[in-house]
């Protein structure tokens, strides 16, 4: 078969500098607005306005040694986390488990499923507001019709009951999200194991702790890894839900960074904030990774 | 039998937790006053008006917020996903020194990974400078950089599927690279760069953080920073909160039905093609 020169030669310097060319707009953008903020945020954050002008200093991370709203506001954005993580894993999990297999009408409850987790995260906080609200919420109003007494009931105003809530709110949102892609884990997986863990006489719980879960694994951290970087980052629905309140019960460390930045004008310290966030998700992401690199290499 | 009844309930309670709130929602942006605040809660059986849906979209400015919205979100997709798709395409279909392909790939993926607030603070400064704050041009700017790691990520993968004999007999029929890329490859991916392009709409039409920070004006205000701006003020009005949530909600719905498909492939960023 005749083939054209230009395959069997070497490529000329155009061709050489295209795949550069086709990169280059978006490393420009990428340089631009992800890397010169992050380099700016460094300088900001080692500087303070002094009377005698600008000053480099450490003052801004060493404020965040003695910062108790700070260290109460990572603690609430840990344990807010973990929790939702645990109840979105377990949910998402016993679901995939118990659906996986042909569904009647599995369009249809995809495309139901879909719905909390596409939503505006603005409008998922108007969502719960008004379900939530304790003199006209649709839960209380319930509530109150099957006989409990919801005087103590205030939801956004308790400070656990707040807490509580925004919890919720995340586990209403993203446990479908978790579920389907555990559904989508489950259903990649081949019958062979299955039929040999049956032949060789397995209960079925031998069978999910030594065929389903490891299959299963790379799935599950991916879908970890990804609510785990979403819930530390958590900014937008609980700004609408409680703004953090009431007093400091649901502050997470975004909405503090947000709140010295844009209400107290404290660039410096809020920038010397938010490396500790980038810190920690980075550390978490590269966790997360690298169990995920192992169980490749197992395979 | 009884399974199957079992896991029938199941599916419908699931169902039903994901849906009833947004259909309270839905209920009270379409009821009057004295419906909204009524015990026991009325689900069912209200006078329906659409009074609400006028006064957020016709007196009060909600109207010009959904116009920024979706000016923003169609602009910055636009950009993000030919940059992005130019740049995967590179990625997948050369080889460069040193493993750069690999190496590009993972770093434009880790900006992907910051947290928002991270880049909002000195990105509000940096506007600030450029005196750009308020105007729909930075949030277009700030949108495109903050999907094209996504776009190039999905796309990635969709040209990984295309078979590389394709190309080449373009290439040996005398087409340029380009050439190729554009008559032959990206029809074939084309689900795929649809189901990118309804992506990128949907983050940039729900995005909250970044529009809160850089538009504190009606000028570049977007939907999401209008209703919040809104819901946190002492006297709240349910009924034009609601019928501007539930205006929010409707092309996101739409979109995500279309393409439910590739949705939790991108909602992975690649990673699962479920």
């Amino acid at each position: 078969m005749p083939r054209s020169r230009r395959f069997f030669n070497a490529p000329n310097r155009r061709e050489l500098l295209l795949p550069y060319l086709l990169v280059a707009p978006a490393l420009a953008v990428l340089l631009a607005l992800s890397i010169y903020p992050l380099l700016y945020s460094i300088t900001i954050s080692l500087q303070q306005e002094t009377a005698s002008g600008i000053v480099w200093t450490l003052a801004h991370f060493k404020r965040l040694l003695t910062d108790n709203f700070f260290r109460t506001a990572m603690v609430h954005t840990f344990v807010y986390a973990v929790a939702a993580l645990t109840c979105e894993f377990l949910i998402g999990l016993v679901l995939a488990l118990l659906l996986n297999q042909q569904i009647r009408g599995r369009g249809l409850f995809r495309a139901s499923l879909l719905v909390p987790m596409m939503l505006p995260t603005v409008v998922v906080g108007v969502v719960w507001r008004l379900l939530l609200n304790p003199n006209f919420g649709a839960i209380n109003g319930t509530l109150k019709q099957l006989g409990v007494n919801t005087e103590g009931l205030t939801w956004t105003a308790s400070p656990r009951l707040a807490f509580v809530a925004v919890v919720a709110v995340d586990v209403w949102q993203w446990t479908p999200f978790v579920f389907l892609v555990l559904l989508a884990g489950l259903q990649a997986i081949p019958q062979e194991p299955y039929e040999a863990a049956l032949i060789d006489g397995s209960s079925r719980w031998q069978t999910f702790r030594h065929v389903t879960l490891p299959l299963l694994k790379p799935a599950i951290l991916i879908v970890l890894l990804l609510r785990t970087m979403d819930l530390l980052r958590v900014f937008d629905q609980i700004f609408i839900l409680t703004e953090g309140g009431p007093g400091f019960a649901t502050e997470m460390i975004s909405l503090y960074i947000y709140r010295t930045a844009f209400r107290f004008s404290d660039f410096g310290y809020a920038a010397a904030m938010s490396f500790v966030l980038l810190a920690v998700t980075n550390f978490v992401s590269v966790v997360y990774l690298k169990l995920l690199q192992d169980e490749k290499r197992d395979f | 039998m009884r399974k199957g009844i079992f896991k029938t309930g199941l599916l419908v309670l699931a169902l039903l937790a994901a849906l009833t709130p947004v259909y309270w929602m839905i209920t009270i942006s379409l009821k009057i006053e004295v419906d909204q605040f009524a015990y026991p809660p009325k689900w069912f059986w209200f006078t329906p008006t659409l009074r609400h849906y006028y006064d957020a979209f016709v007196t009060r400015s909600f109207g010009h917020y959904l116009l920024t919205s979706a000016i923003v979100a169609v602009v910055s997709t636009a950009c993000a996903l030919v940059i992005g798709t130019l740049a995967a395409y590179a990625l997948t279909r050369f080889r460069l020194p040193y493993n750069l392909d690999r190496k590009l790939s993972l770093w434009i993926l880790s900006t992907r990974m910051f947290p928002a607030i991270v880049t909002a603070v000195p990105l509000f400064l940096m506007m600030r400078d450029l005196r750009l704050l308020n105007t729909k041009a930075s949030l277009i700017v700030v949108y495109t950089a903050f999907n094209l790691p996504f776009v190039v990520w999905m796309m990635r993968g969709f040209f990984a599927e295309v078979p590389r004999d394709l190309e080449e007999a373009a290439l040996v029929d005398g087409d340029s690279r380009l050439g190729a890329l554009v008559r032959v490859v990206l029809p074939l991916v084309s689900p795929g760069l649809a189901a990118t392009a309804v992506f990128c709409l949907i983050v940039s039409w729900n995005e909250f953080l970044f529009a809160l920070v850089l538009t504190q004006t009606d000028a570049a205000m977007t939907l999401p920073v209008g209703i919040a701006g809104r819901v946190t003020q002492y006297e709240i009005k349910w009924g034009v909160m609601s019928a501007a949530g539930a205006v929010a909600m409707i092309p996101i719905l739409i979109f995500a039905l279309a393409m439910q498909r590739y949705l939790v492939r991108g909602l992975s960023l690649g990673a699962v093609k479920g």
